[in-house]
This record gives structure tokens, C-alpha cells and sequence, in this order.
């Protein structure tokens, strides 16, 4: 039903927003999200069939898709690697490139600036002091680590926003200068209680800092992925009052969305996204922004679909960036983070001049 | 109906808006005329609850402002502000149907309903976007783009329009096309319009009443024949004007006499 | 006219230089054989040596007065009975309880140059394992002799310890010392040399999982110790490695670094190898990490109790 005189305009437009040209809806929501979590059940399936150690591929499947009751014909040896190495990796990955990409994209839209991030913000950084003041004063304690990195990023956040609040309110351009003050006294802070901790706790957080997704607990993977998807939930509820937001606070405003309530609920499960993420992986870098962003050119800018895409699409990213940094010297292995800054920044580039 | 009895406004000790009363009538358009500074905006936005009054008290409908929800004033009270800042790739249509979002059922995660859609269709074709509603809003020229402000807030079904400077930085043209589609609403669907703007002309040949301000007070109100009058209006801007009538509408028109060129 | 005037006074400040250079030349062959310029303006005799990094300095004949920024050099020259000269260390040289009597210049990541220069030393010992080049050069800078010793093995030590005698006028104390040492060593090659081989898995860290590599010191000891690093192969000296990989080596021992300067912070085998033989038969072993991290005398201390470790059959009396 297309007027055949705007036809040019309109395959601009349809090229842009990748399916087809028209809005957001329900079902175009759930079509989309359904192939995604089909593409990320896959690479989740490939991936564990890829690592430093070879395991027989038919029988990994097969002991992989009865989700382990059978064990296929595999030793021992290599149900636990399966089982007990490179799926709890691969999950943690999936929950931490989700949990990124879903506070990238609040954020984004939230303050109206397509490079926010959360580590523009400060966010991860706090987090960071947080794991860091628990790695030296509480390591036996297994809670310690995420609760104090959710602690140091909610504070942050509450900093940053404080910060920010001028007479005339929180302007975007004042709440990205906050984050980079903010970001760079912690960023001091973290040096400076660097070079008060003994050798080995040096080591120990700068191994941290780099980036890592191995050598979880179970009990911290599930809390991770049940803050992935509590809170790709909670701020896909909020989609269609970020996406007034996304035009401008006073719009939103006028237009019916109680504009601080939101902005508090975001800053909240956004921070409980990087802080457990950071607490459990350092610092992955790149995820919150090329994947939203990604994901905003092909399927529009509607939150009620960028959120819970950019979440799957994350944890796509993460799972294979980490398995690139898990075999490509094996048995040795690389940073997880170095992965998706050496994927995401060039992406990231292309995109800017492509647009 | 909304009105506003006395009120006044602060920023800190700051006095924006003294002791100014306006009453919002449906099927009229009110004015608010004045120099810069004279706190012709704060009005709307106090109107919109934006800013809470420091005095005085406004009405929507039967009760206090105050009394209603966020979402229930954006039902009722609709604003066209100056263009909005995009970064984001948005479609004409999916800009207008943000104009629905005070009407969802639930707060954040909700779609529009078959109504809402019908209803945006309607006020593309009202402010002839309906062939551009799959483009992205930055490609629109910048008339084209405020209508597509105005029809979001015409979405909104509310009865009461606020409009803050909608015709700044429009050709003639598109300034006459933005005022008649308001005054269309006005005079077809009963609504209520309150519109801020610098152009006194506009103002004369749209408007039932007008509000004349000067430094957050109220100078004068009422008809655009009482209230355009040279005497007012060289209080008001410290300009002297010749006021005659319009030769087609009969409606005042104001020319400014500048000291220059007499 | 103006270019000619450039190229002569350019072909004259060359003619300068080269002038200048041949002086100093001359100058520096005259005062090299007999009385060498020092900071301190003192005529001291000295003589040059090429040190373990392939780096040619000027030592004075006797050194009195010296700095150690490695714990491991600290404790070299203390066991050749040279520690009265020394008048600087770093916070991390805790042995002998002697060392700790002397003034700190700083940690062996960013030491006080500005410290190091008030305490006047003759010479500074620096360890290539604490990457240190850039701070070498800026003490070079300000005239202070630089010993940079690299050692990758048990005999790289032992070299070290002969080298380091040498610039302090110490042999004879060191060769007393090395006969004891090669003795130990080899009663403990003598022991483990008839039992087969324990496959070692070296924990540097749990979280992430780092382990020791090809050019780690901790490798030739454990060799010599009657084991062999299931890593050993992997290049790099700490490498970051694989949990599958490390499971899949079917180690029969895990060594964990704690203790001294390090705390227990580490003191846990990482949750991927709880299936490993080694666990399974409680074969976790945690040993000193002063002992294992420094290569000075103690390593032939550490070599023992790795020995006694992977091979307490022969060490029962």
C-alpha cells in the first residue's frame, strides 16, 4: 500500500530499518525475538563444541541437547569440561554481554546520546572500586564481590546524578560531564588503592581488570543471569516511556511519562546490570555500545524492540568474542574484553561513517 | 476547561509570573503576547504543571491541577513545544503515535491499539502527512517537521492545546498552516488553545482573547480589538505601532513604527 | 652568498663536533685506565664488566655502599655475607631480618629515585624480573652504575650469585656458598632421579586462571624436583590458560604460591580442576611463594620442599 511516487524515499527507509519499513508492533516484536533466541540457543550449542581441548562433536551434542542426562559416550573427563567448564563460561558470557548491551541502550536513550555507556558514566568504574574493596577486605566471602560491585555502581549513578542536577535540571551534556569527572576520580582511586594492597592482590585485581569469564561459582552464574533477565524484563516494561524519553525530557513529560520515576528505575536495574557484570567478568568493553547500536540500525529505534534484541544480540557478541579469546591460542587464552574492543571498535567506526 | 486564578510563580526569589489569571475555553483560542522575559512561557508551562505556582490555583476541568496524575493531565492538556532535539531515527508515523502513549493501558510496555492507530492516521491526513508518515523525521523540511509536532499533540485528543512558539523559525506560509489547523480544532472538535508567540498578527487574526504581559504581570485581557490598541501595546514594547484593520479579515493589524525611518 | 655563509658555518660547528668527540675520546681513554669520573667526584679506581643483560658498566674496584631493588638480590648478598654495604631495598625484600633494618626505597614497581640518589650507592642491583628497564636508564642518568642480573634457571642463579660476589669482592664467601648449594641439589637429584616424573600443575591464580609457561623460573625447579609442569611447553613466562586445558592434563599435583608477602589470597584450586587426579587423591600442595617467586639461594630451599612434596616416598627419614 506504498504510493508508488515516494517509492525511493520508502526503500531508503525500509534499507534503514531492515525488515520492512513500518513501525514496532507486537508481533513484528516477537518475530524478531524469536529468531534471535533461536540464533543464540545455536551459537550457544556451537560454541560449547569449540575449545583449547577437543571433545568428540557428535557426542557433545548429543549430551549437550539431552541438556546431560545422557552422556553420549563421553569420559568423564570430558562431560566435565563440557558441563562444568565451557557451558557455565558460555552462560556467564551470554548474562554479561545481555546485562551490558540492555544498560548500553537505557542509557542511550535515556539521555538522549547514542555513545552513553556505562563506562562513559562511571558505572563499571564504581563497580570496580566496589569488587576491589571486596577483593581486599572481604575475599573469603563469596557474596562480597557483586554486592559490593552493585553497591560502588549504584553510588556512582547516584553521584553522576546528582552531579548533574543543575538548576534547570539533569541536561544530557552536564550528565556525560559528571560521568567523566566522576569516572576519573575513581579511576584514581582505584590506583591509588592499588599501590596500598600487598603484591598479590595487585595481581589478583589486575588479572580481574582485564576481563575474564572463566572460573564462576554456580551460584554466581545464576544470580547473573537472573539479573540478565529480571532486568531486560523490567526496563523493556519502561520501552515505550524511553522511547519519549529517547525525543526529550519535557516531551516526555508533556506527553503523559512520569520522567523521574522512570529515570530512577533505569539508573537502579541498569546499575544492578553493570554491577554484576563487572563482578563477575572485569571489564568487557564495547558491548554496551556497538550492540545497541547495531541493533537501532537494522531494527529502528523503538525500545520495545532495541531492548530485548540488544539483550540477545549482547550475549551473541559476548559468547562468540569469548570463544575467539578462549582458542585462538589455545591452550593460552586472551582477555575476553581485548575480544570486543578489537571486534567493536572498528565496527563501531564503519557504522559512524557509514551513516 | 482550565483556569488559572492568581497565579505566581518563583524561580528561587526570583518573580517570573505575578498574580496573572487566564481562563481556557473550549472552541477559543487566548494569546499570550509580550515582550521577552515577560514570562509568557512560564505561564504555559505552569498551565502544563511543569512548574507548580508559588501562588494562586488552577482548575482543570472541576478540580485542582495538582489533584491529577501525570498521565491524566497528558489526556487532557496537550503542548507544542519548539522542535525537538533528534538523535535517534524516528518515523514520522511512530512520532505521532507517541502523541497515544498517555492513553495505554499500562505505563511502559504497552502497544497501540487498532484505536490509536486509527487516530494518528487521522491527524497525519488532518496535517496532510499521511504521504511522508514513513519518513524519518530528520528528513523533513523544518515546516513539515513542526506539523508532525502538532499532530502528536493533536493525537493526544486532549482538550486543551498549549502552544509555545509553534510558529518560530516558519516561513509564512507554514505559520498560517500551523494557526488554522489550530483553529480548525478549535471551532470543529471544541477544543481550547492557548498559544504563545511573538507575532502579534498571527495573534489578531487567530485568537478570541489575548493576554498582554509585561515582566510577569498581566497588562491587559481580552478581545484582540480591545487589547491591540497603540496605547497598550507602546506600554508593553516600548514601540510606537499603527493599528488599522485588516482590508480582507477587518481584524486589527499592527505595524511598528520605528524611530529610524520616520 | 647567504647559502654559502649556512654551509660554512655548518661545515665549521661539524668540524667543532667531530673535534669535540675526538677530545672526549681521548679523555675518556685516559681516565678509563686511571682515574674514572664518579657522581660524587671521588677518585675512585674502577674497572667495566658486562652484565647478565649484555650491558657494559663501570664498577668501582670496591663497592661499599649499594642499593638492591629485588627481594631476591637482597637475599644473595645476604648470604654472601655482604649485607653491611647495602644501603637501600624495597619494601618487599623481608629476608633475612637483617634487610628490614635497612632504609626502603619504594616497592619493586615505582622506586623513590629521588631516594636512591640521597643514599649515594655505587651501584644498583635490578632483576630483569621486575621490568625495570625504563627506571635503569633514569639511574644511568644520573651517573649510578646499574647491575641488571637475568636469571631463568636454577644455574642462571647460581651464576647470578658468582656475578654479583664478583662486583662486591664476596668469591670466596660465594663459592662456600654454591658448593653447599650444588650439594643440596644434587642429594635431591641423587633422590628423585630413580621415581618416575609427577605431573605438576602450577596455579599462579584461580580466577583467572594463570599458570607458569616455558620461561618461568618455577618450571626448572620443578623438573629438578622429580616433576613435570604439565604447561611447560607454553610460551611466555605467566600465561593466562585454558580451565578445559588444564583439566584435560590429568595433573597429578597442584602447587599453590602462598604465604609470605603474598597472604592467602590465592589459596584455593580453581573450581575447574576440583575433578583432577591430583584433588581427588589430595595431592594440593601449598608452598612458600617468597621461596617460589625469588631466584636467589632460597630457591635450592624451595627445590626441597617441591622434592618433598612430589616425592615424600624418598624424603622419609
Amino acid at each position: 500500500m506504498i504510493m508508488a511516487g515516494s517509492g525511493e524515499a520508502v526503500s531508503k527507509v525500509r534499507a534503514f530499518r531492515g525488515i520492512d519499513g513500518t513501525r514496532a508492533t507486537l508481533s513484528k516484536t516477537l518475530i524478531v525475538c524469536a529468531i534471535l533466541l533461536t540464533a543464540l540457543f545455536v551459537v550457544i550449542v556451537l560454541m560449547s563444541l569449540l575449545g583449547s581441548e577437543k571433545l568428540p562433536a557428535q557426542a557433545s551434542l548429543c549430551a549437550l541437547l539431552t541438556f546431560g542426562k545422557s552422556s553420549c559416550g563421553l569420559t568423564g573427563d570430558q562431560d566435565a569440561i563440557l558441563f562444568d567448564i565451557r557451558l557455565p563460561r558460555i552462560l556467564l558470557g551470554a548474562a554479561v554481554g545481555g546485562s551490558l548491551a540492555v544498560a548500553g541502550a537505557s542509557y542511550q536513550s535515556l539521555l538522549r546520546n547514542p555513545l552513553a555507556e556505562p563506562y562513559l558514566l562511571g558505572i563499571s568504574n564504581g563497580a570496580a572500586v566496589g569488587t576491589m574493596i571486596a577483593l581486599v577486605f572481604m575475599g573469603a566471602h563469596e557474596w562480597s564481590r557483586p554486592l559490593m560491585a552493585f553497591s560502588g555502581a549504584l553510588i556512582a549513578t547516584l553521584v553522576v546524578y546528582r552531579l548533574a542536577q543543575g538548576r534547570t535540571g539533569a541536561t544530557p551534556e552536564r550528565l556525560i560531564l559528571a560521568g567523566v569527572i566522576v569516572t576519573t576520580f575513581l579511576s584514581s582511586a582505584i590506583v591509588f588503592v592499588t599501590t596500598l594492597m600487598d603484591a598479590t592482590r595487585i595481581r589478583s585485581f589486575t588479572f580481574w581488570l582485564l576481563g575474564d569469564l572463566s572460573g564462576t561459582t554456580a551460584k554466581l552464574l545464576w544470580l547473573a543471569l537472573s539479573i540478565a533477565v529480571a532486568g531486560t524484563i523490567v526496563l523493556a516494561a519502561h520501552a515505550r516511556s524511553l522511547n519519549l524519553l529517547m525525543l526529550g525530557e519535557r516531551d516526555a513529560f508533556d506527553l503523559g511519562v512520569e520522567v523521574s520515576r522512570v529515570r530512577l528505575v533505569v539508573f537502579i536495574v541498569a546499575s544492578l546490570l553493570v554491577g554484576s557484570s563487572v563482578a563477575s567478568s572485569g571489564s568487557v568493553g564495547y558491548v554496551g555500545l556497538v550492540v545497541p547500536h547495531l541493533v537501532r540500525l537494522s531494527l529502528g529505534s523503538d525500545n520495545r524492540i532495541t531492548v530485548p534484541a540488544a539483550a540477545i544480540c549482547g550475549a551473541i557478541f559476548v559468547v562468540v568474542a569469548d570463544t575467539i579469546a578462549r582458542t585462538i591460542i589455545a591452550p593460552r587464552e586472551l582477555p575476553v574484553g581485548a575480544i570486543t574492543a578489537l571486534i567493536g571498535a572498528p565496527l563501531f567506526v564503519y557504522l559512524l561513517r557509514r551513516r | 476547561m482550565l483556569e488559572a486564578r492568581d497565579i505566581t510563580v518563583k524561580y528561587g526569589s526570583r518573580l517570573a509570573v505575578s498574580e496573572v489569571s487566564l481562563t481556557l475555553a473550549p472552541r477559543e483560542v487566548t494569546t499570550i503576547i509580550g515582550p521577552n522575559g515577560a514570562g509568557k512561557s512560564t505561564v504555559l508551562r505552569t498551565l502544563n504543571a511543569g512548574i507548580a505556582p508559588a501562588a494562586g490555583e488552577i482548575i482543570l476541568d472541576t478540580r485542582p491541577l495538582g489533584s491529577y496524575s501525570r498521565r491524566a493531565i497528558a489526556k487532557r492538556i496537550a503542548v507544542v513545544a519548539q522542535e525537538a532535539d533528534l538523535r535517534f531515527p524516528v518515523t514520522v508515523f511512530e512520532f505521532v503515535l507517541g502523541g497515544r502513549y498517555a492513553w495505554s493501558s499500562t505505563s511502559g510496555w504497552g502497544w497501540e491499539t487498532s484505536h490509536d492507530v486509527a487516530v494518528a492516521r487521522e491527524v497525519l491526513r488532518e496535517t496532510q502527512l499521511k504521504e511522508l508518515s514513513d519518513r524519518l523525521l530528520t528528513e523533513l523540511s523544518g515546516g513539515e517537521r513542526q506539523r508532525a509536532v502538532l499532530a502528536r499533540a493533536l493525537a493526544t485528543e486532549a482538550g486543551i492545546l498549549l502552544l509555545d512558539e509553534p510558529t518560530a523559525n516558519l516561513d509564512l506560509a507554514h505559520q498560517a498552516t500551523i494557526l488554522a489547523l489550530v483553529r480548525k480544532r478549535c471551532d470543529s472538535r471544541g477544543i481550547a488553545a492557548l498559544v504563545v508567540t511573538h507575532d502579534i498578527n498571527l495573534a489578531a487574526e487567530f485568537s478570541n482573547h489575548v493576554l498582554l504581559m509585561k515582566d510577569g504581570r498581566s497588562v491587559a485581557f481580552g478581545t484582540p480589538d480591545e487589547v491591540l490598541t497603540p496605547d497598550l501595546l507602546k506600554e508593553v514594547f516600548a514601540v510606537r505601532v499603527l493599528v488599522d484593520a485588516h482590508p480582507i479579515s477587518g481584524v486589527p493589524r499592527i505595524t511598528p513604527v520605528h524611530e529610524v525611518l520616520r | 652568498m647567504l647559502d654559502r655563509h649556512l654551509l660554512q658555518f655548518e661545515t665549521s660547528s661539524q668540524q667543532r663536533r667531530v673535534l669535540c668527540f675526538v677530545v672526549c675520546l681521548a679523555l675518556l681513554f685516559i681516565t678509563s685506565c686511571s682515574k674514572p669520573y664518579t657522581r660524587t667526584d671521588n677518585q675512585v679506581a674502577s674497572h667495566q664488566i658486562i652484565d647478565e643483560a649484555g650491558r657494559t658498566i663501570t664498577v668501582p674496584d670496591a663497592v661499599t655502599r649499594f642499593i638492591s631493588l629485588a627481594p631476591s638480590l637482597t637475599e644473595i648478598v645476604y648470604a654472601i655475607g655482604a649485607g653491611d654495604g647495602l644501603v637501600g631495598r624495597t619494601t618487599f625484600c623481608n629476608y633475612p631480618a637483617e634487610a628490614q633494618q635497612v632504609e626502603a626505597v619504594g616497592d619493586t614497581l615505582k622506586p623513590s629515585i629521588e631516594r636512591i640518589i640521597a643514599l649515594r650507592p655505587q651501584i644498583v642491583f635490578v632483576s630483569t624480573a621486575s621490568q625495570l628497564e625504563a627506571f635503569t636508564n633514569e639511574l644511568e642518568a644520573h651517573h649510578i652504575a646499574v647491575y641488571v642480573t637475568d636469571s631463568h634457571d636454577l644455574e642462571g642463579v647460581f651464576h647470578s650469585i658468582e656475578r654479583i660476589a664478583d662486583v662486591l669482592g664476596k668469591r670466596p664467601q660465594a663459592d662456600a656458598l654454591l658448593k653447599e648449594l650444588r650439594a643440596r641439589v644434587r642429594n635431591v637429584a641423587e633422590k628423585v632421579q630413580s621415581q618416575p616424573p609427577v605431573r605438576v600443575f602450577y596455579q599462579v591464580s584461580a580466577e583467572p586462571l594463570y599458570t607458569i609457561g616455558r620461561e618461568a623460573f618455577i618450571t626448572d625447579l620443578i623438573k629438578r624436583a622429580g616433576g613435570i609442569s604439565v604447561t611447560a611447553d607454553v610460551p611466555g613466562a605467566w600465561p593466562k590458560y585454558s580451565a578445559e586445558s588444564a583439566l584435560a592434563a590429568k595433573p597429578q599435583a597442584i602447587i599453590l604460591p602462598t604465604g609470605g608477602s603474598m597472604g592467602d589470597a590465592d589459596s584455593n584450586v580453581a573450581s575447574a580442576l576440583k575433578r583432577s587426579p591430583a584433588v581427588a587423591n589430595g595431592r594440593v600442595y601449598k608452598i612458600n611463594w617468597d621461596l617460589l617467586s625469588r631466584p636467589g639461594p632460597r630457591a635450592v630451599d624451595c627445590l626441597e620442599d617441591l622434592a618433598r612434596a612430589l616425592h615424600p616416598e624418598v624424603f622419609t627419614k
